[in-house]
């Protein structure tokens, strides 16, 4: 019998009561949890091969050690995040490595080819600001006391993230030509592709919950504006082109292509001109998931099997024994 | 061999506390140490230190991570 009723517990939680072990919640409230930490956490490490495939790329040994040093950051902020899961009984080894690659939560994003120096920058860009927004939104929110502490660290090093791929957007831009043209061609397909990471418009959204047991503040159009409250200006402060303005009238962003609309993956191209689409046709196309989801979940476990048959393997005997 | 469960704790600077900032999972202590350092590598901490999860010992609450034994993964339910 759990201590507190689903109902008893989304009252508490927005009275300031906040929860710290498995014992306090609710069946609904540990639902909630475990679906937002695998989605963090899944995040978290599927950004790692990502990012790793295009640091190839790095123009220089300097960039080369930011570039992985950021990876280095997001696995250890996976790790954090299924160790938060550990503690609530979900198992760390079958979540990383018994799931099908298609099972991961992570955003139909990040299963897309970083292909050159300009998409990771512009990944480290769009999409860590993406992250800041989320966890931060959660970190100032969450009811959960072990989340609210761990994201400390995770905010703190997703804002140097930011910084990179901002300060590299900049110098793209400025050096105009080629670079230039490459940093836009990126922001064309990567821009909608942040929007989209937002999921459902409010007045689609199923009740998740997570609003309800407070483990995050703000709404999913809410934090789409947020997001473009900083890249909108930074793009045009660049010279770069993005599809969104800002309304004195209904005094937020707007979009200006239909949204949702069609994504061709192997292209990188959104098809404004065919129209909207229907969110179940965009949950379809997430659920089968982006062209390089395998390739990342393998380089992310391949050797395991491998070295783990190694080292549990029974001592050799010597033949003379 | 199994995993087990290291909380880590730390400190900034001289005469701050030591706080609880976060976990690793290891087979032992000396992986642990390694794992700790590099996960938690946000600050130039002046003290770190870890503790196995088991030998923690709740004085006054009877839930929670502690009380449970968690010293594995997954052993919390």
């Amino acid at each position: 019998m759990d201590r507190f009723t689903d109902e008893e517990l989304k009252t508490r939680v927005h009275d300031g009561y906040v929860v710290e072990s498995v014992e306090e919640m609710s069946e609904g409230y540990r639902k909630a949890l475990v679906v937002q930490l695998t989605v963090q956490a899944d995040t978290e490490l599927i950004s790692a091969p990502a990012y790793w495939r295009a640091a190839r790329h790095a123009p220089s040994t300097n960039t080369q050690v930011s570039a992985h040093a950021i990876i280095q950051d997001e696995l250890a902020h996976a790790n954090i995040a299924y160790r938060l899961l550990e503690d609530l009984g979900v198992s760390k080894e079958s979540l990383v490595y018994e799931r099908a690659p298609n099972e991961f939560k992570h955003p139909y994003g990040f299963d897309q080819p970083l292909d050159d120096w300009a998409e990771l920058v512009v990944a480290n860009g769009f999409f860590d600001r993406a992250g800041i927004t989320l966890l931060g939104d959660v970190h100032r929110n969450t009811s959960y006391g072990p989340l609210k502490r761990a994201l400390v660290k995770v905010d703190m090093e997703e804002t140097f993230h930011l910084r990179h791929g901002e300060v590299w957007m900049r110098r793209l831009a400025n050096a105009g030509g080629e670079a230039r043209q490459m940093l836009q061609r990126a922001v064309d397909w990567m821009f909608p592709m942040t929007l989209e990471w937002f999921g459902l418009p409010d007045e689609l959204k199923r009740h998740s919950g997570q609003l309800d047991f407070k483990l995050k503040g703000l709404t999913n159009d809410e934090l789409r504006q947020v997001w473009m409250d900083s890249t909108v200006p930074l793009c045009e402060s660049l010279g770069l082109e993005v599809p969104a303005h800002w309304s004195d009238e209904s005094e937020s962003y707007e979009l200006d292509y239909p949204f949702p609309c069609h994504y061709d993956a192997d292209r990188k191209h959104w098809d404004f001109d065919a129209g909207e689409i229907s969110w179940d046709q965009v949950f379809q196309r997430w659920k089968g998931r982006g062209p390089m989801n395998e390739w990342y979940v393998e380089s992310i476990r391949a050797s395991r099997s491998r070295v783990s048959a190694w080292l549990d393997a029974p001592p050799a005997i010597p033949a003379d024994a | 061999m199994k995993d087990r469960v290291f909380d880590v704790f730390a400190r900034k600077e001289r005469g701050e506390p030591l706080s609880h900032i976060g976990y690793v999972d290891a087979v032992d202590a000396e992986l642990a140490k390694v794992y700790a350092w590099r996960t938690y590598d946000e600050q130039n901490w002046f003290e770190m230190c870890i503790v196995p999860r088991t030998e923690i010992l709740p004085v006054n609450r009877d839930d929670g991570p502690f009380a449970s034994g968690g010293g594995g993964p997954g052993q919390a339910e």
